[in-house]
């Protein structure tokens, strides 16, 4: 009996939970970003934008391991 | 008539000046009051002069740019606001992609001033010339 591997580990909610334990610290809080969450080949696209009509400013974007939960890529926008 | 184009701004003696008076506002090198400024630059179609507003000071990592005050006689030709946060600290000191979405979706340039000089994304001048809405041209 062979038995298939599921293609990832780290849920929606984990890697989101990742992206927020190391976003918080730096941004105090991501109040009034706009979560957009993805799978893609490289891992969770964890990305939060600042969707204010003319309001200049940034949130983190992560790219986040769907195997094993490690930060692969991250930017501070602000 | 065409507004001023964003390098024909950034070499203008009033215009830098404001960044800088920004740059300093914004207190970069304190962790904990580090915040963006930021403002409106204006243009005089008659006269060519070009006029500054600040806007409200921002956040540590926003600044809302919404609300150009109306100055009678000019137009809206471009926003400038700073990014402090710095490199050393994992920030991305230039423009974000929402940045680069409101600056194309306002229809006039945006500056942005951080550590590693000014930026400017959007268009490379006003759309529509120094004519119809006073202020965002969209």
């Amino acid at each position: 009996m062979t038995s298939t591997a599921p293609p990832y580990v780290v849920s929606r909610q984990q890697a989101i939970a990742i992206a927020e334990a190391d976003a918080v610290p730096v941004y105090g809080d991501l109040d009034g970003l706009t979560l957009e969450v993805s799978l893609a080949d490289d891992g969770w696209h964890v990305d939060y934008w600042v969707r204010e009509k003319r309001v200049a400013g940034g949130g983190p974007h992560y790219v986040i391991d769907a195997r094993t939960g490690a930060i692969v890529s991250k930017k501070y926008y602000q | 008539m065409d507004a001023p184009s964003a390098s024909e701004l950034q070499a203008n003696p009033a215009v830098r000046a404001a960044f800088e008076a920004a740059w300093a506002d914004s207190l970069a090198d304190d962790p904990v009051k580090r915040h963006e400024e930021g403002g409106y630059i204006y243009g005089n179609p008659d006269t060519a002069e070009i006029v500054i507003r600040r806007a409200a000071p921002g956040e540590r990592r926003k600044i809302n740019l919404s609300h150009p005050p109306l100055v009678p006689g000019y137009f809206l030709i471009a926003t400038y606001h700073t990014h402090p946060n710095p490199l050393s600290l994992g920030w991305d000191p230039e423009p974000s992609e929402d940045d680069r979405y409101h600056a194309n979706d306002s229809g006039i340039p945006w500056f942005v001033i951080s550590e590693l000089g000014v930026h400017v994304v959007g268009p490379e001048r006003r759309a529509g010339g120094l004519s119809g809405n006073p202020g965002y041209p969209f």
